[in-house]
């Protein structure tokens, strides 16, 4: 009797051990699909890759943004984030949110963002907040464009980031914490001579980090 | 269960296994993808739609700091939006985009791109849509079949049914403005017959 009774509990051990290896095996099964099909699919959507997106320095540009060919990542990044960039046909937006050694802008820190105008086009660099909302400031002042901006006399600019004023073309940014820049350029299609191009120079302007608090 | 056990397991998984997970994830990463956009919390369009009447184009006030109707919408420009509806007849556009850093930008209600056009300099580009839904194009409701010779008509026909029109005016500077802004209010918004009589 006691050795059924033994025999009985120790199928029953065999049993339960046998389904939840199985159960083990479908939760890992579940659970790496999840994983893997869901976050690759938000990091494609959130950061974008070679495919949907050009990389110059700390600065990202959607190659598709606002095209009636777009491709899905790109449509999906602009519908989570709740834009309406202007089409990559006529215009190139940039975004920043790291400085050139890779940290993250910050209210926090000073910066000098460094660059040289862009012939034949019409351009903007505007500061945000991490979610994209304008920064409050006192002097009411928001943004750089091609036509507000303070070139040296060859065609260079520098543009400083800070809490506080600074002298020259100073963009305020508060308190804001995490900052996003954006450099937007509408192509006017005037065109260039081959002789313009190469003694153009690159017209991403660089972002040095000058100090923190 | 440990890492170690988790290890143990590995080679107990078959190739047939690996292959059900692999197709599993790309069939998932294809339908989070397009997903995505209906999943969104609030659409630019939704935003937009508490912010604009129908068919008709408004110029917003200065952008600034809770004045900002999208994200990343830059105080580099003013605009001036018509939230769109062509069901109920072809709906018109006119504007002008008299210098360097004017734009005109399309988009449907879902935030895919219809039309974009900017201004070149020196030159006063002059744009007009017709912007009508696919049936009534199927029906021959464009303004050419509706007795207008394309001589007469410059207007550009698009389909389209809801959606918004952006006009981006640069930011000039303080001495520009009032100019700007008296551009802006010139463009027209509404159906196709409405503007034909206002104007």
């Amino acid at each position: 009797m006691r050795s059924n009774l033994g025999f009985v509990l120790h199928r029953l051990k065999k049993r339960i051990a046998y389904a939840t290896n199985i159960a083990a095996d479908y939760a890992m099964f579940i659970g790496f699909v999840l994983i893997a099909g869901i976050g690759s699919a938000w990091y494609m959507v959130d950061t974008g890759s070679a495919l949907t997106t050009e990389r110059v320095g700390p600065w990202v540009t959607w190659l598709s943004a606002a095209r009636a060919d777009a491709d899905p990542y790109t449509r999906a990044h602009f519908a989570r984030m709740g834009t309406l960039p202007m089409s990559t046909e006529v215009a190139q937006t940039l975004t920043a949110r790291y400085d050139d050694g890779g940290s993250r802008l910050h209210s926090s820190c000073e910066y000098a963002v460094k660059g040289h105008d862009i012939a034949g086009s019409w351009w903007s660099l505007a500061v945000f907040d991490d979610d994209g909302r304008v920064i409050s400031n006192p002097a009411e002042r928001y943004t750089f464009t091609s036509d507000t901006i303070a070139l040296k006399p060859n065609g260079d600019y520098a543009i400083t980031l800070a809490r506080d004023a600074r002298p020259g073309n100073w963009l305020p940014t508060g308190g804001a914490g995490r900052l996003a820049l954006v450099l937007t350029i509408v192509d006017l299609g005037l065109g260039s001579s081959e002789k313009d191009r190469e003694e153009e120079k690159n017209p991403i302007p660089s972002i040095e980090q000058v100090n923190c608090r | 269960m440990t890492a170690s056990e988790l290890l143990a397991r590995l080679p107990r998984v078959k190739l047939r296994v690996i292959a059900a997970a692999l197709v599993a994830v790309v069939i998932l990463h294809i339908l989070a993808t397009l997903a995505a956009p209906r999943l969104a919390p609030s659409t630019a369009y939704s935003r937009l739609a508490d912010l604009l009447p129908v068919n008709s184009m408004k110029l917003l006030p200065v952008i600034a700091p809770g004045a900002q109707p999208l994200p990343f919408m830059g105080p580099d420009s003013r605009y001036a939006m018509c939230r769109f509806d062509s069901t109920k007849g072809p709906v018109q556009i006119t504007a002008n985009l008299p210098g360097a850093g004017w734009s005109l930008s399309v988009f449907s209600d879902k935030g895919d791109s219809i039309y974009a056009a900017v201004a070149q300099p020196g030159r006063r580009t002059e744009v007009s849509l017709v912007l009508s839904t696919s049936d009534e194009r199927f029906a021959g409701l464009t303004p050419q079949a509706s007795g207008q010779s394309v001589k007469e008509d410059r207007s550009l026909s698009l389909p389209a049914k809801r959606g918004v029109a952006i006009l981006r005016a640069p930011d000039q500077g303080m001495a520009y403005r009032a100019i700007n802004e008296a551009e802006l209010k010139r463009s027209v918004c509404g159906v196709r017959g409405a503007v034909a009589a206002a104007r």
